[in-house]
């Protein structure tokens, strides 16, 4: 056998074990979204979004609860962080750009971005949860506020970059204050891809579990009282399915599809507003 | 007037980014104090020490870090061939028409919470355990299984984006004198990308270590070191999890602090040297 | 129909009827073009940006197999074989009918490994024998005095000019039969330009060469045969000296007199 032959023979062997990785990594994915869509259609039914959460055994049981709580949550989440997110990257992109501390900013918000969220639920437990004695669904939200930060942060300054220094240069020398090109000019330029950062950040910390178990914590019934401990789709899902009882697990699978068909979504919406924006 | 909006928006801009470093700066400082009572009962004997048993106030974290560091190996040494296999059949291997869909799904799995990984593990992949290894299912090598089928998208969907980073013209050259697809790849490739792919590796086992959801279900919350992988074990976020809101004692909490402060020491260490050691590495070349 | 000059040499390839279409194009990017390559010659492919000259050069070494859904007919006759066919085993082709291509390439790692990667390839794994043919190669382009001391160095430390003269080193020292050039000296300096120019007019000893440039005075530098392609066609094939003064065809006339391009 020739050298050339025998490099042909290893590279056809490398070639079918990558494929063959491929559809055993594929294929797992793929069983776990099938899955997901199974037992989650399975489970679905209108008093899932009518009613509250019951006993074991008992039929007029639902997500009613987690659903409003979690909308609460990632809600206040989502109306502290962005606005602070986009303001925290906007002086990354436009005022600190390539200082010592902007830089500082960006290093330390990268590592944020994929430090362990639990680590972040027990601060929050240590600076809100005890000095209030109780859990509370602001914990929940202030947990998730921070964890979404970083992301929206590093986003927005790598979208604002993105829009051309011309831009901005022809809008001062109009005579606008920097105040407006930045308003008026750049946030327009950067719409779509600060857009789909947001997206992002969201459906990011709506799958956050870890960081709201001793913050939020849990309520098996619907409250709308941010001050008092409160449920989400997430630690309802966990508790549910660890529970022994065969309708709760069903419930679980429930809140499982209805978070993941979220999340899927908000990402796909993202990417498409990406696409649009470089089609044009 | 509009000088002194100006002045206002560029100060909330920068006051705000300030902020985060005050934050992240915060969140040492308090888990610090809060672990002060364990660090002074225990000093470094609380991360060599194997017995965590609360009605004794008396914590070793040991096996909660051996847990960590098994499973996530485990992890690792499961996920790094796949997600070079499925980098390798996506960035070279696969037809056009198969590229960019099967790119796109990896991508979106990589969106999927952990929790549901966590409770597919629980459900589908216990069992399967169960069966072959014996023992209860629930273990420190489902924990490792359900981990790497967690980063794997992850893995691979950094690990193709910086294999593609090779300009074609290079491939080009090495196809020009003979080479098969495979010599492309480990001899241009994968030198080329290397600080990429190792950074994305050294940034997934990150996430990986401090994994909470994924692994909470499926490994028992046992703090026993056993080298025996069906057995249940514990890990850190597994240890948090599990015990936070159940602390009765000011040294149980303490000593739960401590774990959380190690665990994002640790985290931020092997995150920065995946970011600033390879990765910007990879940036500049 | 293409005015082509008859061909005294042997012929390296001979290009029959070729038709090439790119996976995602409508319209095919060569046309049913017909064109000789002397042997131990430069021909040089000129014409406008989008004629299909470096597609052309592109298919000698098969390079558009790399890339699917291309689509592509006729004979391209290469040592009495249609190299076009399904079963013509690229690997050997690609070894007989090298290619330079319009930037540097060097890969990552060092200068000796870069040369001898090709050899290596083939399973030449004998120190001396490697040695000597990498010293050889790196003399052919004009190499060797330069970077003698630092073999072990890393490739990509070199300048632009020298790296692509290492390109042509890498090239050479596999010993091919024909040498593609495709735009060489495109990222290079005018030193470096006239050097790898100098160079390839001595390889035409031993190797036939075909280079596609955008620079009309670089064809009429180096080449004794010249090819101008006018959307997807050969318009002229003649003797350099000859079609620079006396073009036959009119479009030949009027682009290199810049009159369009």
């Amino acid at each position: 056998m020739t050298h050339t032959q025998k490099r042909i023979i290893t590279n056809n062997i490398v070639m079918i074990l990558s494929a063959l990785s491929a559809i055993i990594g594929i294929g797992f994915l793929f069983w776990i979204l099938g899955v997901l869509v199974l037992n989650g259609i399975d489970a679905l039914s209108w008093t899932i979004f009518t009613q509250e959460g019951a006993p074991p055994g008992y039929e007029e049981s639902g997500l009613k609860h987690a659903l409003i709580g979690q909308l609460f949550i990632v809600g206040i989440a989502t109306v502290v962080g962005v606005p602070l997110g986009i303001l925290a990257g906007t002086y990354l992109s436009e005022y600190g750009q390539m200082s010592k501390l902007a830089q500082t900013v960006r290093d330390i918000s990268d590592i944020m971005m994929s430090a362990p969220s639990i680590v972040i639920g027990a601060f929050v437990y240590a600076i809100v949860v005890a000095p209030m004695g109780h859990f509370s669904g602001w914990a929940g939200s202030i947990a998730l506020t921070i964890i979404m930060l970083p992301i929206i942060l590093r986003t927005t300054d790598d979208m604002l970059q993105l829009v051309p220094s011309t831009l901005r240069e022809a809008a001062f020398a109009l005579g606008a204050s920097k105040y407006k090109v930045i308003t008026q000019i750049v946030y327009r330029g950067a719409k779509a891809g600060i857009l789909t950062g947001v997206l992002l950040g969201v459906a990011r910390v709506a799958g956050e579990t870890a960081p709201l178990l001793f913050t939020s914590f849990n309520d098996n019934f619907l409250n709308t009282d941010m001050s008092e401990p409160m449920a989400s789709l997430t630690v309802t899902m966990y508790n549910y399915a660890t529970s022994p009882y065969e309708d709760w697990q069903k419930l679980g699978w429930a809140a499982a599809f209805i978070l993941s068909m979220f999340i899927l979504s908000l990402n796909i919406i993202g990417r498409l507003f990406l696409l649009k924006k470089k089609g044009k | 007037m509009s000088i002194l909006i100006d002045k206002l928006f560029s100060y909330a801009t920068k006051f705000v980014a300030i902020a985060v470093l005050l934050l992240v700066a915060w969140i040492f400082t308090i888990l610090f104090q809060n672990s002060i009572d364990s660090i002074e009962a225990f000093g470094f004997d609380f991360l060599t020490e194997t017995k965590w048993a609360p009605n004794l106030e008396k914590f070793g974290a040991l096996p909660a870090i051996y847990g960590s560091v098994v499973s996530t190996f485990l992890a690792m040494v499961l996920a790094v061939p796949l997600a070079i296999g499925v980098a390798i059949f996506l960035s070279e291997l696969a037809p056009a028409k198969l590229k960019s869909p099967v790119g796109v799904s990896i991508e979106l799995l990589a969106a999927i919470p952990s929790v549901i990984y966590g409770m597919w593990g629980l459900f589908y992949f216990v069992p399967i355990v169960r069966d072959i290894f014996g023992g209860i299912g629930i273990s420190m090598l489902t924990a490792g299984i359900v981990l790497s089928i967690m980063i794997l998208p992850f893995m691979a969907a950094v690990t193709r984006d910086a294999m593609n980073t090779t300009p074609d013209i290079l491939k080009e050259s090495a196809y020009a004198l003979g080479g098969t697809k495979w010599d492309v790849i480990k001899d241009i490739i994968i030198p080329y990308a290397k600080a990429g792919i190792i950074g994305s590796f050294i940034l997934a086992l990150g996430r990986a270590i401090g994994e909470t959801m994924a692994v909470t279900f499926v490994m028992g919350n046992v703090h026993k070191i056993s080298f025996d992988l069906t057995e249940p074990a514990t890990s850190i976020p597994v240890t948090l999890a599990n015990e936070f809101t159940e602390a009765d004692t000011s040294l149980y909490y303490s000593s739960l602090f401590e774990l959380s402060l190690f665990l994002l020491v640790i985290s931020f260490t092997i995150i920065s040297i995946a970011k600033f050691y390879f990765l910007r590495r990879q940036r500049a070349a | 129909m293409a005015t082509i000059v008859t061909i005294t040499e042997e012929k390296a390839l001979e290009v029959k009827d070729f038709e090439f279409t790119y996976a995602s194009a409508d319209a095919p990017s060569i046309k049913k073009l017909t064109m000789p390559v002397a042997k131990n010659s430069i021909t040089a492919l000129i014409g406008p940006s989008g004629c299909g000259k470096t597609t052309l050069l592109r298919s000698f070494n098969r390079m558009h197999d790399l890339y699917s859904g291309n689509q592509y007919s006729g004979e391209i006759i290469f040592k009495g074989r249609n190299i076009l066919t399904a079963k013509e085993d690229l690997i050997s082709l690609r070894i007989q009918i090298g290619m330079i291509f319009q930037k540097p390439t060097a890969f990552p790692m060092s200068i000796f490994d870069n040369v001898a990667y090709g050899m290596r390839l083939q399973g030449i794994k004998n120190k001396t024998e490697l040695q000597g043919r990498v010293e050889k190669a790196l003399q052919d382009a004009a190499l060797w005095n330069e970077v003698k001391d630092r073999l072990k160095h890393d490739a990509n430390g070199l300048s632009g000019g020298q790296q692509q003269r290492l390109c042509i080193a890498r090239a050479v020292a596999v010993e091919p039969e024909v040498l593609l050039f495709d735009e060489p000296t495109s990222a290079l300096d005018p030193i470096s330009t006239a050097g790898i120019e100098e160079l390839i007019v001595e390889l035409k000893n031993r190797v036939s060469i075909i280079i596609v440039t955008h620079n009309m005075q670089q064809a009429a530098r180096v080449s004794d045969y010249t090819g101008f392609m006018y959307l997807g066609e050969l318009i002229e094939l003649g003797l350099t000296e000859e079609m620079f003064v006396t073009p036959k065809e009119k479009l030949t006339e009027e682009y290199i007199t810049g009159k369009f391009g």
